[in-house]
């Protein structure tokens, strides 16, 4: 291969070189554009999913507040409010419940 | 085929000529070429040395919630923001404003009819906003009437999932989120900050307690047939205020349907002359400055005569007394005097140090400074001493009585909850030794004083009573009563302080009557809450 040929084979593959490296970079482009479209899309979705779960959250919060718990223990378990301070002494347990029974030998 | 000589010979001659500007063209375009791929090549190394260019903070990312979440010392949820719509219009695309003005007021009837036809007929807007904060299922109403031109926009709404439960606490905002009461002014900076950081704001109340101490002052109130109630409940060494109630209740939901009773913080909004809870501290000055001794007897039988201005007792006391009775059996007379003996300058000084002349400094937005004028002669320093002539608010009141808890030093009360190991500022004002006299002291008026309904056997609380005639058009009114209990719990080991107080009670409904049921009521839901054993009432 002599010199002229050489030189133009050199262009040719300059030439090839740039018409890859514009493709790639317009394809680079292009993917960081899709993934930044789908990046915003997450971002959206997360901000839903999380106005859902602040939503939500509050809704359990409502749901258990201590008024509600206590309407329910005393409709559905009997449960009046009080029911602690009415619990027997300490002194008085002994009285009231039956000593323990001692286990017999075998 | 060979090319014809001479052609051949004429090529060769004239080659030199013509390749050179040829040559020097070619060698300009491979510079050129050489030039665009070293940018290219230059640009390609910066970009993969340059981290991820996705990596960095863009225009669509997650917009940080406005106000942080606002939660009790155990997590719940006290306030936070959620998902809301507000209902927009295209009056170009409306195709007829009276009807769409007709089916919106179906949904909504505050919507006035003629005043939505006009906004919607106004071609000269872009976008009309015809109503905020809508709810998601609101929304799905208005879609499902497919009207033509109305859209929404989403907006941010406060909630407080907790309805009426520790709605002067938490206060409110408007409906752009601006803070308007309680802590949500309060602490409108830590809340945006926390919100921006992606945090909660923790506060000291319980919810628990919260919920009981309100439904104890709803009763007390209501049997009282109180125009107002507040009640503040605190751990006195740490100064976190466990719960903080006012009465009559609303829901900061629907803050603009309540009135403007119904949303007064009476806690550190509203002062009043305290009247016997201040006892406490005039017998402890007295003490503290040895204007009197332990053993030291009075005789409290007839009324006491200051510059022709008679001070007398509500029930008189006969026979010689001691300072335990004093406060047992809340005697003016008898205070009256510690408050002579003690003199102007000292009185104002111990005031200033409990901090009854200075406005708390509860993060709940409004702090309502006291009336504390100077006294002007003996019986402005007389009536100081049982506590008239200084009006100051419940949570100033329950500050000062954290130096019972503290060994006579002044804790700051706080709605935060505090960390582990953080500096509590405290400021000293009676020694510890006329502290737990004192403390003996306010233990007997409960076991046997003026303060009994407010015993719980198993507990040991102390405490005082007090009823304040509450001033007329130009005098005091037997039949209009501010009546409180101040107490201390437990006396072996004083740690929490609770201050009930009921505003506008009748004659007769003395402190003693109606507020220390409520406290003992309280206190027995409570205990167990805070690891304290109560033993069961007699009558169960």
């Amino acid at each position: 291969m002599d010199k002229a040929q050489l030189k133009r084979a050199l262009h040719i593959a300059a030439a090839i070189l740039v018409v890859v490296l514009a493709i790639g970079l317009y394809k680079a482009k292009t993917d960081a554009a899709r993934t930044e479209t789908h990046v915003r899309q997450l971002q959206t979705q997360i901000g839903e999913t999380e106005a859902e779960l602040r939503g939500l959250r509050a809704a359990i919060a409502a749901q258990e507040s201590p008024g509600r718990i206590e309407a329910m223990s005393e409709e559905q378990l009997d449960l009046a409010v009080g029911g602690q301070s009415s619990a027997l002494p300490e002194s008085a347990i002994g009285e009231t419940l039956p000593s323990p029974r001692r286990a017999q030998r075998p | 085929m060979r090319p014809l000589p001479f052609l051949a010979a004429d090529r060769a001659a004239a080659a030199p000529a013509e390749a050179a500007p040829v040559r020097q063209r070619v060698r300009f375009l491979a510079i050129g070429i050489l030039a665009v791929l070293l940018l290219l090549a230059a640009r390609a190394t910066q970009l993969a040395f340059s981290g991820d260019p996705l990596a960095g903070p863009r225009g669509g990312a997650i917009a940080a919630a406005a106000r942080a979440d606002v939660v009790d010392r155990n997590g719940v949820l006290l306030a936070t923001s959620v998902r809301a719509f507000a209902l927009t219009a295209t009056p170009s695309l409306v195709w007829n404003a009276e009807e769409t003005a007709l089916a919106l007021k179906r949904l909504f009837p505050e919507l006035e009819r003629s005043a939505t036809v006009r906004r919607l007929s106004d071609s000269s807007r872009r976008l009309v906003f015809l109503r905020r904060a809508l709810s998601p299922a609101e929304r799905e109403q208005v879609l499902a009437l497919g009207l033509a031109g109305i859209g929404f926009e989403a907006e941010d709404r406060r909630v407080y999932p907790q309805g009426v439960l520790a709605a002067h606490a938490l206060g409110f905002t408007d409906v752009d989120l601006n803070p308007l009461a309680g802590i949500e002014r309060g602490l409108e900076a830590e809340i945006r900050a926390a919100g921006q950081a992606g945090r909660a704001v923790r506060l000291s109340l319980d919810v628990r307690m919260q919920y009981a101490l309100e439904t104890e002052l709803d009763r007390a109130a209501r049997a009282a047939g109180a125009s107002g109630g507040a009640a503040i409940l605190l751990d006195g060494r740490s100064g976190e205020v466990f719960a903080l109630a006012s009465w009559p209740r609303f829901d900061p939901n629907a803050a603009g349907q309540a009135s403007a009773a119904q949303m007064r913080d009476r806690v550190a909004g509203d002062v009043h002359e305290l009247g016997s809870t201040i006892k406490p501290f005039t017998l402890a000055a007295a003490l503290q400055e040895e204007v009197t001794a332990t053993g030291e007897l009075f005789d409290l039988s007839r009324p006491f005569d200051i510059d022709g201005n008679p001070i007398e007792d509500h029930e008189p006391i006969s026979g010689l007394v001691g300072l335990r009775d004093i406060l047992a059996h809340s005697s003016n007379i008898g205070a009256a005097r510690l408050a002579l003996r003690l003199g102007g300058a000292r009185q104002r000084s111990y005031f200033e140090r409990l901090g009854l002349t200075a406005p708390a400094r509860l993060q709940v937005g409004r702090n309502q400074a006291p009336i504390a004028p100077a006294a002007r002669g003996r019986r402005d320093v007389a009536g100081l001493g049982f506590g008239y002539g200084l009006a100051a608010t419940p949570a100033a009141l329950a500050r000062a009585y954290t130096v019972f808890a503290n060994q006579g030093a002044r804790v700051e009360p706080t709605m935060l909850l505090r960390a582990p190991g953080d500096a509590i500022e405290r400021t000293p004002v009676f020694s510890p030794e006329i502290t737990r006299q004192v403390l003996a002291y306010l233990r007997f008026a409960v076991t046997d004083g003026t303060g009994r309904a407010a015993e719980i056997p198993g507990l040991a609380v102390a405490g005082k009573t007090g009823t304040a005639e509450q001033w007329g058009a130009d005098a005091y009114e037997e039949g209009r009563n501010f009546s409180s209990f101040a107490g201390i719990f437990p006396a072996a080991d004083p740690r929490y302080v609770i201050v009930l107080a009921l505003d506008e009670t009748g004659a007769g409904e003395a402190g003693g009557a109606v507020a220390a049921p409520a406290v003992a009521r309280t206190l027995r839901r409570i205990a167990p809450m805070l690891g304290l054993r109560v033993e069961p009432r007699a009558e169960e």
